[in-house]
C-alpha cells in the first residue's frame, strides 16, 4: 500500500526552514523510506519568504510533491500563501502567539491569520517559548521539527538517534539540549495524528539522499578530474562545494578564479597539461565562458563545463529553476564545432553524465557540457546507492613511448593535429619528453603552426567536424515509454531534470485511463538524427519544457524534420509538479 | 648544454623588419640557454598581440591562447604540473588592458610563472590604436584628439598589490634583459618583467631613440632591489629619466608551495585509484 505524505515547511530565510527539511528527510531514511525535498527561496539571507517541501513515500519518488499534507507555517506569510490551498484533512502546524512572557516572535501566527483556512486540525504551538524552556531560543527548529515526528507517528527514540549522530562533534551538552527541544515539540503534538501513517522502524538500505550538484561533484571525482577552478554562481556553486571535503582524501585542488573567464581558461591550461579538469556555472557564467569554449575547441583539449541552469536573461532569478540554455550552449561561441551535450533527468544519471562527460572530452578532444538547473542541482532525492567508480580511466594520451610505434621516426615529426580518418589526433602532453607539443587558437596545421593557407583551412574544419559521425554514435538514444494501444497516441517529451515529473504525470494519466507516454532525452547533442527520427515518427508529441520558445521541440524539428503537436512551457522559475502537467495535457488532448 | 640556436625555428617570422620583439626573442633565447633549458622543457603560453605570436617563432612547447588570457591558462597548466617551466609572452593590451584582472590575480597568487610584458605603449597587430600604456594626449587614427586617459603604470600596480618580482627591461639592451629573464625564471613565483620596445610601424613618439636617450640602470645607479618603498618611487619615475632593472626582488611563498596537496608532489603524478575513491564517497 503506497502512502504518500507531502509536509510543506514555510518561513523567513534565516529561520532554518532548510535546517528542519534536512532533519526530516534523515530521519525518514533511516526508517528506509523515499523522499523528494525540493527547497524554493529568494536571493536574500535574511528574511522574505522560503519553503521546503518535503514529500515522503514507502515507495519510490521520481517528482516533488505539491499540495501539503501537513503545513507547517514559521510565520505568518506562510499562512497567508497557503490557507486557501489545504486539503480538508489536512494538518497545520501553527507558529502561534505566546500567551505568557516569553520572548516575542514578531512573525508568530495569531489567530485572525487562520481566517479562511481550508483545514480544520489545526496544532498551535509557540516555537520561541518552548524553545526557551528547552534553553535556547536556538533550538526553536528542533521543537518544529518535534512537533512534525509527533504527528508523523515517528516513535521519539528514532529522532532522538538522529540528533545524537547529527549532534555528536558538537558534545553532550548541545545534543541534550536538542533531545530536550525535540521533545518539548513533540509532546506538545499531545495525541494529534495526520491521518496518513507510515509503518516507522530502523530500517537499513543501500540508498542515499543526494542531489544533482553533489552527485556532477562524485562524478567528476569518479573520472579522476583534479582540478576545480569556479567563480561562484547560483545554482551552481553547489557542484564546487559538493568536492571541497574530499579536498583532504583525494589530490584534487579547488581554486576560485577572479571570473568565469578566467575559471574556464584555467580548466583549459590544466587539461592542456594532462590534468582532468572541471569548471560549473550558471547561465550568466557560461556567457563569459563562451570564448573559452571556442579555444577549447580549436586547440582540441578536453574541457567539461557543468551549466546549472535557472531563469534569465541577465541576473534573471538566481535562486529559481528553468530550461533556458539549451539551444545557447549548443550554439556558444563563434563558428562551428563540435561539442557534446549532456542533460541528465536525476542526481544518479547526473553522476553518469557526468562520468560520459569526461570519457567522451578526453576521447574525442572537444568540449562537453552538462545540462543541470536550479531543481535538479539543490533537490534532495532518495536514489539507489549508485556510486559505481570504475578502478581506473582511459586517457586517450600519446605517450613519449608510443613514439617508437608510431608513424613518426622522430619526435620532431609529431603532429599534434595529424589529419586522420577519425579527425581524432594525438593528443601528447607538454614538457614530458622529447616531443612538443604546440596548440593555438588561430587556424593551424598539421603542427600546430598558424597557417593563413585556404586548403588547410579547409582541412583543418572538415577534420574537426569530422569527429561528429562518432560522436552521434555515442549518445544514448531517447528513452521511450509506449502506453497500452496504438502507438500513434500522444508522448509527453522532455529533456534533464523535467524526467521525473514527466513520468509521474504520465502514471497519473495512465490510471486515469489516458494513454500517453513519455519520450526523454538525456544525451542531446550532437543528436543521432537517423536513429531519433524512427522513434519519433509518426508519434504526435508534447514538449514539455522549462522555457518560453520550446527550445528541444525546435531542435528536434530542426534535426529530424519532424514537428511537436503541441507544448507545455512553464517559465515561472518553480519546477514542474506532475499534476501541473497531467492539467496541461488534458487541456491539449482534450 | 644548450644553445640558444636550439630553439631557432624555421617557421616563417611575421614581424615587421627591426620590431623590438626580435632582440626581445634573442634575449629569452639567450637566457634559456645560460639556464640550461631545453626546448622540449619549457612550455610558452602567450596572448593575442605581436608578443603573442613569439613562441611561434621559436622552439618549445606552445599555448597560445586568446586575447588576455594566457595567465589563466598558464596558471592552470602550472597548477596541473608545478614542475612545467612556464614564460608567458603578453603585450600592454593583452595584459594590461583585455587580461587586467588576470595581471592582479596572478600577483596576489604568486603563481610561478615569468611573465613578459612586450609593453611598446601601441596596439601594433591592430594597427596602432593606443594602448594602456599610451601617454596621455598621444595621438592616433582612433584617438584623433589625443589619448584621453592617464597610462596604465604596471610596475607601481603589481608592487602595490604584493608582487614578489618586479623589473623593467628594454629591448635595446639585451644584456640586461637576459640577466632579468634569468633572473626572474629563478624567482619562485610571479615574476613580472615588463619589457619597453620599440613599434616601428606604428609608435612615432615613444621610438628606440627616444627610449634609449631615456634609460639608466637602476642597479649601476645603487638601487637595493630589496627596498620596496624606493622601488615605489623608482616606479613612479617616468619622463626625462626611465628606470630599467630590478626593481624589487623578495622571497614569497608561490601558489602551489601555499596548497597542501601540491606541497608533496605535482597534481598529475599523482596516482588514480578507483579503489580509494570510491572508499572517500
Amino acid at each position: 500500500m503506497r502512502t504518500d505524505i507531502t509536509v510543506k515547511i514555510g518561513g523567513e530565510a534565516g529561520q532554518g526552514i532548510q535546517t528542519i527539511g534536512t532533519l526530516l528527510a534523515e530521519v525518514c531514511h533511516s526508517a528506509g523510506f523515499f523522499t523528494f525535498s525540493i527547497d524554493d527561496f529568494e536571493s536574500r539571507i535574511r528574511g522574505g519568504h522560503s519553503f521546503n517541501l518535503l514529500r515522503i513515500s514507502n515507495e519510490p519518488l521520481v517528482a516533488p510533491g505539491h499540495i501539503p499534507d501537513i503545513l507547517v507555517a514559521i510565520d505568518q506569510r506562510t499562512m497567508s500563501l497557503n490557507k486557501a490551498n489545504l486539503l480538508s484533512d489536512s494538518l497545520v502546524i501553527l507558529n502561534a502567539e505566546s500567551e505568557s512572557g516569553a520572548e516575542i516572535d514578531e512573525n508568530s501566527c495569531s489567530d485572525a491569520d487562520l481566517e479562511g483556512c481550508t483545514s480544520n486540525n489545526i496544532l498551535k504551538i509557540s516555537l520561541n517559548r518552548l524553545a526557551k524552556e528547552a534553553g535556547g531560543l536556538i533550538t526553536a527548529n528542533t521543537v518544529a521539527a518535534g512537533s512534525i515526528f509527533a504527528v508523523l507517528g515517528t516513535p521519539f527514540e528514532m529522532l532522538e538517534g538522529l540528533l545524537i549522530k547529527k549532534f555528536k562533534a558538537k558534545g553532550e551538552k548541545i545534543i541534550n539540549l536538542n533531545i530536550t527541544a525535540a521533545k518539548m515539540g513533540y509532546e506538545a503534538a499531545g495525541n494529534l495524528r495526520y491521518n496518513k501513517q507510515l509503518d516507522w522502524k530502523p530500517t537499513k538500505t543501500d540508498r542515499i539522499v543526494i542531489g544533482g550538484a553533489k552527485a556532477a561533484g562524485l562524478g567528476a571525482l569518479a573520472s579522476d578530474c583534479r582540478f576545480f577552478p569556479f567563480y561562484p554562481m547560483s545554482p551552481a556553486t553547489g557542484v564546487i562545494a559538493s568536492v571541497v571535503p574530499y579536498s583532504g582524501k583525494l589530490p584534487i585542488v579547488v581554486e576560485q578564479a577572479e571570473d568565469e573567464i578566467a575559471a574556464v581558461n584555467m580548466a583549459i591550461g590544466a587539461s592542456f597539461a594532462g590534468v582532468r579538469s572541471m569548471t560549473s556555472t550558471s547561465g550568466g557564467g557560461f556567457c563569459l565562458m563562451t570564448e573559452g569554449l571556442g579555444i577549447a575547441a580549436m586547440t582540441e583539449t578536453p574541457l567539461v563545463i557543468v551549466d546549472s541552469q535557472r531563469p534569465g536573461p541577465a541576473t534573471g532569478l538566481p535562486t529559481r529553476t528553468a530550461q533556458p540554455d539549451l539551444l545557447f550552449v549548443i550554439n556558444a561561441s563563434q563558428d562551428d564545432f563540435p561539442r557534446f551535450v549532456l542533460a541528465p533527468g536525476n542526481p544518479a544519471e547526473t553522476f553518469e553524465s557526468v562520468k560520459k562527460a569526461f570519457y567522451l572530452s578526453e576521447k574525442y578532444q572537444v568540449p562537453a557540457i552538462v545540462m543541470l538547473d536550479q531543481f535538479l542541482a539543490t533537490s534532495q532525492v532518495t536514489q539507489q546507492n549508485f556510486f559505481k567508480v570504475d578502478k581506473d580511466v582511459e586517457r586517450f594520451i600519446f605517450n613519449q613511448e608510443d613514439l617508437k610505434t608510431s608513424q613518426y621516426s622522430t619526435a620532431l615529426d609529431y603532429k599534434r593535429y595529424e589529419i586522420t580518418d577519425s579527425g581524432i589526433s594525438p593528443r601528447a602532453l607538454p614538457c614530458m619528453g622529447d616531443i612538443m607539443v604546440r596548440a593555438t587558437g588561430n587556424e593551424h596545421n598539421e603542427k600546430g603552426q598558424i597557417s593563413e593557407d585556404a586548403t588547410n583551412k579547409i582541412n583543418m574544419t572538415n577534420k574537426r567536424n569530422s569527429k561528429l559521425e562518432a560522436m552521434k554514435k555515442e549518445m544514448d538514444l531517447p528513452e521511450i515509454s509506449y502506453p497500452k494501444g496504438a502507438d500513434k497516441q500522444f508522448f509527453l517529451t522532455g529533456w534533464g531534470s523535467s524526467k521525473g515529473p514527466i513520468v509521474e504525470a504520465c502514471q497519473i494519466l495512465q490510471e486515469k485511463g489516458i494513454n500517453v507516454g513519455y519520450i526523454i532525452f538525456k544525451d542531446i547533442w550532437p543528436m543521432n538524427s537517423d536513429a531519433v527520427k524512427p522513434l519519433i515518427e509518426n508519434k504526435k508529441f508534447i514538449m514539455v519544457e522549462q522555457n518560453s520558445n520550446c527550445q528541444m521541440g525546435k531542435l528536434i524539428t530542426q534535426e529530424t524534420g519532424i514537428s511537436y503537436y503541441s507544448s507545455i512551457l512553464k517559465i515561472d522559475g518553480r519546477p514542474f509538479y506532475p499534476q501541473y502537467i497531467v492539467d496541461k495535457t488534458l487541456d491539449i488532448i482534450g | 648544454m644548450v644553445e640558444p640556436k636550439d630553439y631557432d625555428s624555421d617557421f616563417e617570422n611575421k614581424w615587421c623588419p627591426g620590431c623590438g620583439n626580435f632582440p626581445i626573442q634573442k634575449a629569452m633565447k639567450q637566457a634559456f640557454a645560460e639556464l640550461d633549458i631545453p626546448p622540449q622543457k619549457i612550455l610558452f603560453v602567450s596572448g593575442i598581440g605581436q608578443a603573442g605570436k613569439t613562441p611561434h617563432f621559436m622552439q618549445g612547447n606552445m599555448f597560445h591562447c586568446l586575447h588576455g588570457r594566457a595567465l589563466p591558462v598558464a596558471t592552470g597548466a602550472k597548477i596541473a604540473n608545478h614542475d612545467l617551466n612556464i614564460v608567458v609572452n603578453s603585450g600592454d593590451g593583452d595584459c594590461y588592458g583585455e587580461g587586467g584582472n588576470h595581471f592582479l590575480a596572478a600577483i596576489r597568487r604568486n603563481i610561478d610563472i615569468t611573465l613578459l610584458v612586450h609593453n611598446n605603449q601601441v596596439y601594433g597587430l591592430t594597427k596602432g590604436q593606443a594602448s594602456p600604456t599610451s601617454a596621455l594626449g598621444m595621438v592616433t587614427k582612433i584617438q584623433k584628439h589625443g589619448v584621453t586617459s592617464s597610462p596604465f603604470n604596471p610596475l607601481a600596480t603589481a608592487l602595490g598589490s604584493g608582487a614578489g618580482f618586479v623589473a623593467r627591461g628594454f629591448s635595446g639592451d639585451t644584456d640586461q634583459l637576459v640577466k632579468l629573464i634569468k633572473a626572474a625564471m629563478n624567482y619562485k613565483g610571479l615574476a613580472l618583467v615588463d619589457i619597453l620596445q620599440p613599434c616601428l610601424s606604428f609608435n612615432k613618439i615613444n621610438t628606440h631613440q627616444w627610449y634609449k636617450d631615456r634609460v639608466y640602470d637602476i642597479k649601476a645607479a645603487g638601487h637595493d632591489s630589496s627596498d620596496l618603498a624606493k622601488a615605489i618611487v623608482l616606479s613612479l619615475e617616468w619622463g626625462d629619466k626611465i628606470p630599467t632593472g630590478l626593481f624589487y626582488e623578495k622571497e614569497s611563498a608561490s601558489f602551489h608551495s601555499r596548497v597542501g596537496v601540491l606541497q608533496e608532489q605535482t597534481l598529475i603524478s599523482y596516482q588514480f585509484d578507483g579503489e580509494k575513491t570510491a572508499a572517500a564517497f
